[in-house]
């Protein structure tokens, strides 16, 4: 199986290797140029001397920023949602996703074509609008969490997933006298970490993101997430010549202001990551059934 | 399962028939989330209102305390997004939300809207409640503003008319004339030969680096040059006449003059690609000798280009006279903020009383400035302002206001420019030390609706900038300016200047 690594191999890693490289370096550079913009000195940035390194390194403009009454309360509400949305929302994909992975159970097809219709086909914005409205849901932290629960599309990456596992783990646990649930809860769920952290990246990622629900649905400003506190803030600075009253152009965040807000908004679904990370690499099926 | 989907699907049927009902059922939903707060207080309800994205919750502001207090009305404040506010206000109002106020800004785009929601009747006419219980908002407000938010004979809007004021000039490096030795240029030609010495002597010591003057590429009529050749406003009276930049006939001067700027490299080559932010790198790391800017954006430029160049000093240059005396700098001019109340709002009197008592002189005043020796001095007849404090709980008040005290207000208002030293200097050198005719407002910014105007405004905008930028690059494929007159024109231009002039004849300017 191991073969003698030749000239053509080197040469084609050596390339792979060069081009991933080189797409790191093109999507980290802007994020380091924001990074190294939030902890420099004010003068610095405005004259454009920052590139990926800090000029006059300082912390006051991050503090500000970290420390500042808005950003705490708009980074709560975004961490209570992405935590409640995630946890519902892979809850609710797994027992809609484990009886659709069932082929044998009559009527599956046709409720799996309602579902993917509605990946097609949505009522759109107003009438969305409305029905959130009529279920008292406006300004309310329900309205970003309830419409996002279930993604058709992760519904489907884990029903395809439950559906690779073997038949005779289920078989062997009723068996031993397990019904429906304690197979989803006790033996399903737990081998398939690496489809639930999956889906929980993308569930979390999808509700910390989220900016269109929250701008539609939301108006009360002690409802506000971090998505639109940073929308505030990062509002385009040129349009200050155009259609801004004079105040609001005094008023005009700095730059560096901008770049800490950015940055500061960005770490913590960041964070989230690598601790992840581990359940991506796992092989779990290993050994579990034999023969 | 099966069931409730398809019964979703039926009820965004009927929802959707039900969008086109909507202003006549849209009223009575809801009622029994705002019951409460009626019984608490059965005098003063609660009001709800919508107001312009800022950055600090309305609610927990030191002013909506103050307002509270003094007018004894509990208001809940809603924020529409800073981005595209327009979007969701449509919604807001298809849906029939009952929002007692909604105010919103006074772009182009709001007061197109604005008018439209009158047109269609999703606004309630103001002008009997303001006769019955708003006798000081008829004090403050002028006949002119009111006019403008008048649609049909009723009005529909009440406005806060901008601080008129000019805003933008064109900042030098004073140190590199001190350099030199030449004075501050007063004419278009002193202008240019600053350039030149700019260019030959490189006072900067920039080498192939140095820009002698640099403007912005979405903006190819820089304030101050574009007034010498009389078109300081996006539209300017010929002969009494209204015209767009694009018909007036000094145009061709105009185009052939920056041309000539730019082959001979005394205009930025690259302008076009220049944002604001590039603008101010070139300025503040001492390549760029003269860039156009505000008044109010000068503080941070003067921080930076200091702690570049020590040495370096900045001013603004002053109104240029062009070749036959033209000169000017445009001046504000317009709303910045329109508060209209829907049809579907709950409120109609108690809203009215609410805005009438917050225009109440002394209320107005608290407002506004805050507390005499707490928040500000008087000194020699100016207001100036007590820092931090009154940049910590006045800085917003400007957004609370719906209608201003038109006499007051810009006496007050003086003393938010009077919080940074370095800016008001700029202010009071662009608005008090120019000549009397420098200052131009645009005399479109408060027109009424003009239906062909609010169409068209912004693809010809689109349109001229893009002729007027390729044209100063000496780009051939942009054709020549009779062409694009004609594209111009027949694009809607023709038939926006009939419909604006027609306006400006019977408006009595």
């Amino acid at each position: 199986m191991l073969k003698k690594r030749n000239a053509k191999d080197w040469l084609l890693d050596g390339f792979i290797y060069l081009f991933m490289i080189a797409l790191a370096v093109m999507t980290l550079t802007p994020f380091l140029n924001l990074l190294a913009k939030s902890v420099s000195e004010e003068w610095a940035v405005v004259s454009g001397k920052v590139t990926i390194l800090p000029i006059g390194f300082q912390l006051e403009t991050l503090k500000f920023v970290v420390t500042s009454s808005n950003f705490t309360s708009s980074l709560g509400i975004s961490a209570l949602v992405t935590v409640i949305g995630t946890v519902m929302a892979i809850l609710l994909t797994a027992v809609t996703a484990y009886p659709l992975s069932k082929p044998q159970i009559p009527g599956v097809s046709f409720i799996l074509i309602l579902f993917v219709f509605t990946m097609l086909f949505s009522g759109g914005i107003i009438p969305n609008y409305l029905l959130i409205r009529e279920l008292n849901l406006l300004n309310h932290l329900g309205s970003l969490i309830l419409p996002g629960m279930i993604s058709v599309f992760n519904l489907l990456v884990m029903k395809s997933y439950f559906e690779g596992l073997p038949e005779a783990l289920e078989e062997s646990a009723k068996i031993d006298g397990a019904r429906t649930f304690t197979i989803l809860f006790r033996i399903i769920l737990p081998i398939s970490s690496p489809v639930i952290a999956t889906i929980s990246l993308f569930y979390a990622v999808g509700y910390w993101n989220d900016f269109f629900s929250a701008m539609l649905y939301i108006s009360d400003p002690a409802l506000k997430t971090l998505q639109i506190y940073l929308k505030d803030i990062v509002i385009n600075a040129d349009l200050a010549a155009l259609g801004m009253s004079p105040d609001d152009m005094m008023n005009l965040p700095g730059e560096g202001v901008r770049a800490a807000a950015v940055i500061a908004s960005t770490v913590p679904i960041l964070c989230v990551y690598p601790f992840l990370q581990k359940y991506f690499v796992k092989g779990v099926l290993i050994g579990s059934v034999k023969g | 399962m099966l069931q409730r989907k398809w019964l979703s699907v039926l009820l965004s049927v009927a929802l959707m028939l039900g969008l086109a009902a909507c202003n006549t059922g849209g009223g009575q939903q809801g009622d029994t989330s705002t019951a409460p707060g009626q019984e608490a207080n059965a005098t003063k309800p609660k009001l709800k209102v919508l107001y312009p994205s800022q950055p600090e919750d309305y609610n927990t502001y030191p002013v909506a305390a103050v307002l509270e207090e003094r007018t004894g009305y509990k208001v809940q404040y809603d924020m529409l997004p800073a981005d595209n506010p327009q979007d969701k206000l449509n919604i807001v109002i298809a849906s029939g939300e009952e929002y007692d106020a909604i105010a919103v800004r006074g772009t182009s785009a709001d007061k197109a809207l604005f008018a439209d929601y009158a047109v269609r009747g999703a606004l309630t006419d103001l002008t009997p409640l303001i006769d019955e219980y708003g006798p000081n908002i008829k004090k403050a407000l002028s006949e002119v503003t009111l006019d403008a938010l008048t649609i049909d004979g009723k009005i529909y809007g009440i406005g806060n008319r901008t601080m008129e004021f000019v805003g933008g000039g064109l900042l030098i490096r004073q140190d590199w004339l001190d350099q030199l030795g030449l004075p501050l240029p007063t004419t278009v030609d002193e202008f240019v030969y600053v350039l030149e010495q700019f260019q030959e002597k490189d006072p900067g010591g920039n080498g192939g680096q140095n820009i002698p003057f640099s403007i912005l590429g979405t903006d190819p009529f820089p304030a101050n040059i574009s007034g010498a050749f009389g078109l300081t406003n996006a539209w300017n009276e010929v002969d009494g006449e209204l015209l767009p930049r694009a018909l007036a006939p000094t145009l061709e001067d105009y185009v052939a003059f920056m041309n000539d700027l730019f082959q001979r490299k005394l205009l930025d080559n690259d302008f076009v690609i220049n944002k604001v932010a590039n603008l101010k790198e070139k300025l503040t790391n001492g390549q760029a000798g003269v860039i156009p800017t505000t008044w109010a954006e000068v503080t941070p430029l003067v921080e930076a280009i200091k702690k570049n160049h020590p040495e370096a000093k900045l001013a603004f240059i002053p109104t240029l006279q062009g070749a036959d005396g033209q000169m000017g700098l445009s001046a504000a001019s317009g709303f910045d903020r329109i508060t209209m109340i829907p049809k579907s709002a709950k409120h109609k009197e108690d809203i009215i009383k609410w805005i009438d008592a917050m225009l109440e002189e002394e209320t107005f005043k608290l407002v506004v400035l805050g507390e005499e020796g707490k928040h500000y001095t008087y000194e020699n007849e100016a207001y100036v302002p007590i820092n931090p404090i009154f940049t910590d709980e006045r800085n917003r008040a400007n957004n609370f206001l719906i209608g201003l005290d038109e006499e007051k207000y810009p006496i007050y208002w003086q003393a938010r420019v009077r919080k940074d030293p370095v800016m008001f200097e700029a202010y009071e050198f662009l608005n008090m030390k120019q000549p009397e005719e420098a200052a131009q407002r645009d005399a479109l910014r408060l027109a009424p609706y003009l239906p062909e105007f609010s169409k068209n405004s912004q693809s010809l905008d689109t349109l001229s900038n893009d002729t007027m930028v390729n044209l100063i690059f000496g780009s051939t494929s942009a054709g020549s300016l009779e062409s694009f007159r004609q594209r111009f024109n027949a694009e809607g231009g023709e038939a926006t200047v009939q419909e604006v002039n027609d306006w400006y004849k019977t408006s009595g300017n």
